[in-house]
């Protein structure tokens, strides 16, 4: 009984793995990469790893979407330029 | 190579690590079990040196030089990335426009800044007594700074981010980490070996001997190099544009 | 299992899927909005997890959930300003009941705690993290303007 807080992490984690792989769209794509990020630290957690949690949290919650969407910017940005010179 | 080939290929090679995994798996200790070998000698050496944080103990000591490479993978993938992400010659800065901001958003970024930076220093001075270190409080510290990208505009963040300095600091961590593993060899026993300061009060912020230096050499290494790598995605996507007609 | 876990259980399976679920469908308003709620829906159960497992230190996941998830929601506001000019997402009702949950998991925790320092830093994560909570929703809903060239 006691492991059903790690049941239900490891289908968050694996539910919210397969959302991100199966949606097309970059943002929509960083929105659940943060949402993985979260449950995977809440994974670590329950396993009693809090030193990887702390680190998938820090890196997971705020970095890697900041990353990801400053990159989609640059693109969109270029494709834009791309329009106007045309 | 045909389609077909690299199909066969991948999948002979798919099922030679299935069968690797499988087997590795039929090994494996039961799940959630108590006791492991490995386990109970690294507690008994971290509990020896009066390092209340095993995982703190296994990463700046008694493993102290897999962290050693691990700081400077960091550096060397950063110093790549700023390399790629360089102004270019036919690219020039473009002046961005100030962002309009709401003011409760801007108030709760000034106000989340400090709070956020001081977490990430306690994070990094208490790794070896909980959960943390210098990795995870480097990079809240990092990630504070950027609340004022976020909250204010890229010129605010530009003007309290020296990027000289972080790059300066960025090489001074790694090798501080580096000539405290020689320092060891000074001292006459061996590379990153923990004899060099006495172990303190278990349970205190000076216990641990070196532990609590490295951990600082590596947060204040992960700080500066996440400052950097976002100061190349930042200039990219917010300022440089490239030149029309190339 | 005592009683902190199981409500941990409750609150991962209840509304950290029902966030997941937000994230991964419907229109872009929504995921994002889903997106900001999961955070106030994972972080009260870090601090369940913690106190369940008596474990005082783990209480720093939490504290780091509250201060960077809506960072992160801020990213989101900030970077997809563009596409939530025309349709801004707007959930008061459900951010008020996600604070309301946060602060009641919060003055749970405390009572357990006893008055200490481990309780003020309780009480600093509930107020970073509702605060966190209703000022991303507040910048969902419009706090960035004419960001176009930043």
């Amino acid at each position: 009984m006691a492991d059903a807080v790690i049941v239900v992490a490891l289908l968050l984690v694996a539910a919210s793995a397969t959302a991100a792989v199966a949606q097309r769209e970059p943002a929509r794509q960083a929105l659940v990469l943060s949402v993985l990020g979260v449950v995977l630290a809440v994974l670590f957690t329950v396993l009693q790893a809090p030193d990887v949690g702390l680190s998938q949290l820090a890196v997971g919650s705020a970095l890697t979407p900041l990353l990801i969407m400053l990159s989609v910017r640059k693109v969109r940005r270029q494709a834009r330029a791309k329009d106007r010179a045309r | 190579m045909s389609q077909r080939l690299r199909l066969w290929l991948l999948a002979v090679g798919g099922a030679g690590v299935a069968a690797l995994l499988v087997a590795a798996c039929l090994d494996l200790p039961a799940f959630g079990g108590r006791r492991h070998p490995y386990g109970e000698r690294a507690v008994a050496a971290s509990l020896a040196r009066h390092t209340a944080n095993t995982i703190a103990s296994l990463n700046f000591d008694q493993r102290a030089y897999d962290t050693l490479g691990e700081i400077s993978i960091l550096f060397a993938a950063v110093l790549g990335c700023l390399v790629l992400l360089r102004e270019a010659r036919d690219e020039h800065r473009a002046q961005p426009q100030p962002a309009e901001v709401a003011l409760p958003v801007r108030r709760y970024a000034l106000i989340a800044l400090p709070v956020a930076l001081l977490t990430g220093l306690y994070v990094i001075a208490h790794g070896q007594l909980s959960p943390g270190g210098g990795f995870q409080g480097g990079v809240v510290a990092a990630t504070a700074l950027h609340l004022l990208y976020l909250g204010a505009d890229y010129r605010a963040l530009e003007r309290v981010r020296p990027l000289g300095v972080f790059d300066v600091c960025d090489a001074l961590a790694v090798s501080a980490y580096a000539v405290l593993g020689l320092a060891g060899l000074l001292a006459g026993t061996a590379f990153l070996a923990n004899t060099l300061l006495p172990y303190g009060t278990f349970n205190t912020l000076s216990s641990g001997g070196t532990v609590p230096l490295l951990n600082a050499a590596v947060g204040m290494e992960v700080a500066s190099a996440v400052v950097l790598l976002l100061a190349g995605f930042l200039d990219q996507a917010v300022e440089i544009e490239e030149e029309r007609g190339s | 299992m005592n009683g902190w876990l199981l409500a941990a259980t409750v609150e991962l399976g209840g509304a950290g899927a029902a966030a997941l679920w937000g994230t991964a469908t419907g229109p872009l308003p929504r995921r994002v909005m889903a997106q900001n709620l999961a955070t106030s829906a994972v972080c009260p159960a870090l601090l369940l997890l913690a106190q369940g497992y008596g474990r005082p230190s783990y209480v720093d996941l939490a504290l780091l959930m509250a201060l960077l998830g809506p960072v992160g929601t801020l990213v989101f506001a900030r970077l997809l300003a563009d596409e939530l000019l025309d349709d801004r997402p707007r959930a008061w009702t459900l951010t008020w009941a996600a604070a309301g949950l946060s602060a009641a998991v919060v003055v749970a925790v405390c009572v357990a705690t006893g008055p200490s320092r481990a309780m003020v830093k309780l009480l600093l994560i509930g107020a970073l993290l509702i605060g966190g909570n209703v000022i991303a929703s507040r910048a969902l809903a419009g706090g960035f303007r004419g960001v176009r060239g930043a």
